[in-house]
């Protein structure tokens, strides 16, 4: 479906994951366009020119945009870094409010699965494991996901680490993310919570070892005329 | 120069900065959020916390220098950003940012190096200088970089035209600092603690090793840094604390005199091979910059060997020394002038050498 360029439209992006996702959806939540790619280490060079093409093609034009969503993570650094200071970036210039969607709660949304137990990689050999609502878990190399009654695993980013039925679980699960990221973005933007333009940050899988995530120490320098 | 009004910013490493600047020499705002105190507790940058600080702080950033700005969008030519070389996740961050704004706000984009950023902080005003009363750098010139990732001296025959002269071949200058800060026990960073200790020194005869590296203008600070270990280990030797005690420190007394020794070490390589490389090219005037220049000693050390050869030496205030959004505004402008731009793929160049045109 193409807009008219006067409709207004929301715009998702996802790059936690090793295809990059990016769509457009109604402000009521409904994806109509959507696009993916396999960005290997490239988020920089192909995110921004990506979504300016892809609008285009939809004839979205940018000002219409009335919100943006952006996959929080768990995920790959380099994607998270490029999909969120680009949201951001595009957010501040429009004026427009951003709303930060945890890729993983959307994946397990898109799944379709019951009771969905998500595995993506953290790190070459690591395995971080979420279920719906839950904190993540890591999932050490040599070590096998136990699985209560009902359960089943949904698997992304782990050919070989994973069993082939997660596995083509997750290839469906993909599929689905940007509908996802809409309907959840746009529900979140109705909501019209505070704007978390300034605090949106990853959830990144892993930190390394003995390091912890503090928020603050920041020392600020003015240095006008 | 009446040139570009710039937004400009700066990500490279663990100091978030954004600009305006006009015309690459006015500063309209400058404001840095620095993670020195976020990186404290481990000594040294981690690049995960580094970039995800970048995300966090970005935008009260850019809010803060364009509300002390008075300027709008409409005023704003172009939108200058680093891309390289430095931490490559802390680069993503401003480099996308930047690239997002450039899109929305339909103005040009100009990639600026990082290294070529430090050099043209020497053409940035103080307050109340206006253009023409104040002298601007003077081709050719060279330029002494040192700071806790760079350790650099170049030539600059003309704008955007730079000569590598010399480099570290193994440690940066302030990175050196920062190690021996901690060997004396002076905390992190180490620059600012060791010029410190140092100014207490009552002795000032400690003879800490120079690395000459022969006739050429590269430097070496790894066995200066492996010197100071042996020094330290022995000063303790001779104040009887043993060697497997952690609990007792050295007096004040000796470790001001060795952080003077240290810092005096450091301080005659750089500065020796500034002034001879300004003799071998004929430079008309001397550019320091890099964090390292807010040391005390160096500034005036080279200072005297610039008064020497009759060559203004220029060195930028403390805050355009350190990384800052205005630096890459100054650059920036000349290469907007020069009709540089860069397009929406501009990716992070983390080992960006200095560049030539
Ligand atoms: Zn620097």
């Amino acid at each position: 479906m193409t807009h008219d360029g006067r409709r207004p439209a929301i715009l998702a992006i996802d790059t936690a994951t090793s295809r990059v996702v990016i769509a457009t959806g109604s402000p009521t939540g409904v994806a109509d366009g959507i696009s993916t790619w396999q960005a290997g280490h490239r988020h920089g060079e192909t995110l921004l020119p990506s979504i300016t093409r892809f609008l285009g093609e939809q004839n979205i034009r940018r000002s219409r945009l009335t919100g943006i969503v952006v996959g929080s993570g768990p995920g790959a650094f380099t994607g998270l870094r490029v999909g969120i200071a680009t949201a951001k970036g595009i957010a501040h210039g429009l004026g427009i409010p951003i709303v930060g969607v945890s890729t993983a709660e959307a994946l397990l949304a898109a799944s379709g699965v019951e009771r969905a137990v998500l595995v993506l990689p953290a790190g070459p050999s690591d395995r971080l494991m979420v279920r719906a609502g839950q904190k993540p878990e890591p999932l050490p190399a040599g070590t096998e996901p136990k699985l209560g009654a009902g359960e089943r695993l949904v698997a992304l980013d782990l050919e070989g680490r994973a069993p082939d039925d997660a596995l083509e679980r997750g290839e469906v699960t993909r599929e689905r993310l940007g509908h996802e990221l809409i309907r959840m973005g746009a529900e979140r933007l109705r909501a019209g919570g505070p704007s978390e333009l300034e605090t949106l940050v990853p959830d990144y899988v892993t930190l390394p070892r003995g390091v912890r995530a503090a928020d603050g120490s920041i020392a600020w320098s003015r240095d006008h005329r | 120069m009446s040139g570009p009004l710039l937004l400009s910013i700066e990500s490279s490493c663990d100091e978030t900065g954004i600009a305006l600047v006009d015309g690459g020499r006015r500063i309209l705002s400058n404001v840095v959020a620095s993670q020195v105190a976020l990186h404290a507790p481990t000594g040294g940058i981690v690049p995960e916390l580094a970039a995800r600080a970048h995300l966090r702080w970005i935008v009260p950033t850019l809010d803060e220098a364009w509300g002390a700005a008075d300027v709008s969008w409409s005023d704003v030519d172009g939108i200058a950003v680093t891309y390289g070389p430095g931490l490559a996740g802390s680069l993503l961050v401003g480099i996308n940012f930047a690239k997002a704004l450039a899109w929305v706000h339909d103005v040009p984009l100009i990639g600026v190096n990082h290294l070529e950023g430090h050099v043209y902080a020497g053409w940035l005003l103080d307050p109340g200088d206006d253009a023409e009363s104040r002298v601007a750098p003077i081709f050719p010139l060279v330029a002494l970089v040192v700071s806790g990732g760079h350790t650099f001296l170049a030539e600059m025959t003309d704008h955007l035209t730079y000569r590598l002269l010399g480099t570290t071949v193994d440690d940066a200058a302030g990175e050196a600092f920062d190690k021996v800060g901690r060997l004396l026990g002076l905390g992190y960073p180490g620059g600012p603690a060791i010029q410190r200790a140092a100014e207490g020194a009552v002795r000032r005869d400690v003879a800490f090793p120079r690395a000459w590296m022969g006739d050429s203008y590269d430097m070496s600070f790894s066995g200066l840094k492996t010197a100071a270990r042996r020094i330290v280990a022995d000063a303790r030797a001779a104040e009887g604390i043993a060697s497997d005690d952690t609990e007792r420190a050295l007096s004040a007394a000796t470790t001001a005199e060795l952080a003077w020794g240290f810092q005096d070490a450091v301080v005659d390589v750089l500065a020796s091979k500034t002034a001879r490389a300004a003799r071998a090219v004929g430079a008309r005037s001397i550019i320091l910059g890099g964090g390292v220049a807010a040391n005390a000693c160096l500034r005036e050390r080279l200072a005297g060997e610039a008064a020497d050869l009759h060559l203004p030496l220029i060195v930028p205030r403390p805050a355009l020394c350190t990384d800052n959004g205005a630096m890459i505004g100054a650059a920036g402008a000349r290469r907007f002038t020069a009709g540089d731009r860069a397009a929406l793929d501009l990716d992070a160049r983390p080992s960006l050498p200095l560049a030539t045109r």
